[in-house]
């Protein structure tokens, strides 16, 4: 399961690694040699098989050596579990060595573990992709009709709104012709005000002429009034002197 | 009824007023003149159109008389007033009295405007060169009192009647003139004379003329080659030129929709149009 794991970390190392410590470990102790072959031989089968598997893993693939590993590492630590219980019952300075060398294992068992998680999730997503778009395939038709559907209304919607602009530029000429006219009015009015301005100063300069005329007319008529009153006054005066002077003869 | 009596009343007396004392009393004519008005007013309400125009002339000669010229202009137009319900041609007569009497008082601007009056009756009367005659007289009125307002609506209804009777040079002048003093005042219509001008042109069917005078307007306005005015004109020389009488129909047609054409510059282009037929079908008649 170790050489499974090589196509995503990429290295070879972790194989022979784990072969050279299971070796060693094996050599280490004399009664485990039972289990060394089978372990080894554990080994063996799966890095066979897993090189001549080639590339990126499909599908159902991927889940057959996902579990295939999974079932592995568990085997691996039952393994080391076993082989720890073994070292504890020998002597003690033996124990120790090898206690250092089953922590080693037992990290690397871990970090293969979450290798294996990250592996999965990302296996997960892809797995979840894939069922996605198979189901997909079957509904291209559908799709395509939907498409088609949309274009049709968004064309429809631009021919609505170019329709529109032109009613409203339609509009706007009108109202700028509609502007014309009244400009063309406000300047006749404007015009026909100034005239009438004009107009007016020419009338209060008449009216102030004939104010004039007016008050010398007046003048007049007074002095009229006053000459023929003091003729008439003369006049009678020169009947009464006459009268009199008739009357005394 | 009671109105119409009493008009006939007020006649009566006023007639009595200016046959009788002859001798003395410088205030007959003005008494006599009051009675007519007031007799023209009840024959006015009475709708006896008639009768109260020739009241009110009857008033205006007793003004006259008295040497009141200005109250005989006024008593005119209103005889003309009632003579246009019934009979144009009455108040045609009325009005060119007053505007005779106007020019000799010097009042030259209700001449003109009396003048366009009486050229306005003559249109509703279809009489289109009589309305010219007058026109023209309104206008001289106008530029001699400097109110060019007027006188250049006066000169529009002209040069709409000249291009209807075919004078299309006058026409052109007069457009082109027009145009020219709007570019001063009123930017805006500058293009709606232009392409009353254009069309004229475009009737003569001179070409050259017309090339020519598209960019006499461009100079006047360096906006004009960007109006659909310009474009109009310029498709429809161009279709001219092409004797195609299907690609000058489109170029109407477009213009048409936006902004619809009105009754005059349609039947210029229609002549236009069969103009460009006969000559497309003359060329067939050729070859």
């Amino acid at each position: 399961m170790w050489h499974h794991l090589k196509y995503w970390t990429k290295s070879n190392t972790t194989i022979t690694i784990w072969k050279i410590r299971v070796a060693t470990y094996a050599t280490d102790t004399n009664r485990d040699q039972k289990r060394v072959p089978g372990v080894l031989s554990d080994l063996q089968i799966p890095f066979r098989v897993s090189c001549t598997s080639a590339g990126i893993l499909e599908g159902e693939q991927k889940k057959q050596k996902v579990s295939e590993i999974k079932a592995r590492l568990e085997d691996a630590e039952a393994l080391i579990r076993k082989m720890d219980l073994e070292a504890r019952s020998l002597q003690p300075s033996v124990k120790a060595m090898l206690l250092a060398k089953l922590r080693e294992y037992k990290s690397d068992l871990n970090n293969l573990k979450s290798e294996v998680k990250r592996i999965t999730s990302t296996n997960a997503n892809q797995a979840a992709r894939d069922e996605l778009l198979e189901s997909g395939m079957a509904d291209t038709l559908m799709v395509s009709a939907d498409q088609k559907g949309r274009l049709l209304m968004s064309t429809e919607r631009l021919n609505q709104s170019s329709e529109r602009i032109k009613e409203g530029r339609k509009t706007m000429l009108e109202t700028e012709e509609l502007g014309v006219s009244i400009l063309q009015d406000l300047h006749q009015q404007r015009q026909s005000l100034l005239h009438a301005h004009n107009t007016l100063h020419g009338v209060d300069n008449n009216i102030g002429k004939s104010k004039k005329i007016l008050t010398a007319m007046s003048r007049r008529m007074s002095r009229n009034k006053w000459i023929i009153g003091i003729i008439i006054s003369a006049l009678v005066v020169a009947i009464i002197l006459v009268l009199y002077f008739k009357l005394a003869h | 009824m009671s109105d119409a009596a009493r008009g006939q009343e007020f006649e009566k007396k006023a007639e009595k007023k200016l046959t009788g004392w002859k001798l003395f009393g410088g205030s007959k004519y003005e008494d006599a003149s009051e009675l007519y008005e007031k007799a023209a007013s009840s024959y006015k309400l009475a709708k006896s159109w008639d009768k109260a125009g020739s009241a009110y002339i009857k008033v205006a000669d007793c003004h006259l008389k008295s040497e009141s010229k200005h109250e005989a202009v006024s008593s005119y137009v209103d005889a003309a007033k009632c003579y246009y319900k019934t009979s144009p041609k009455e108040a045609i007569a009325c009005l060119t009295m007053a505007v005779y009497l106007s020019k000799e008082i010097g009042r030259f601007n209700i001449a003109g405007r009396h003048c366009k009056e009486i050229g306005e009756l003559c249109e509703k009367e279809l009489d289109f060169e009589q309305a010219i005659v007058f026109y023209e007289q309104a206008v001289d009125m106008f530029e001699s009192e400097e109110s060019t307002a007027p006188a250049n609506q006066c000169k529009k209804k002209i040069a709409q009647f000249a291009a209807q009777m075919e004078q299309y040079q006058k026409a052109i002048v007069i457009y082109e003139d027009i145009a020219r003093q709007s570019m001063n005042n009123n930017k805006y219509s500058f293009k709606g004379y232009t392409l009353n001008a254009g069309i004229c042109q475009l009737c003569r069917g001179d070409l050259v003329a017309i090339n020519n005078a598209l960019e006499r307007y461009q100079e006047l306005d360096p906006t004009f080659r960007g109006t659909r005015e310009y474009k109009l004109l310029a498709d429809l020389a161009a279709a001219i030129n092409e004797e195609d009488v299907a690609r000058f129909t489109n170029v109407i047609k477009e213009f048409d929709s936006v902004t619809p054409l009105d009754a005059w510059r349609t039947t210029l282009l229609l002549r236009v149009k069969q103009a460009v037929k006969a000559k497309e079908l003359e060329e067939d008649d050729l070859t």
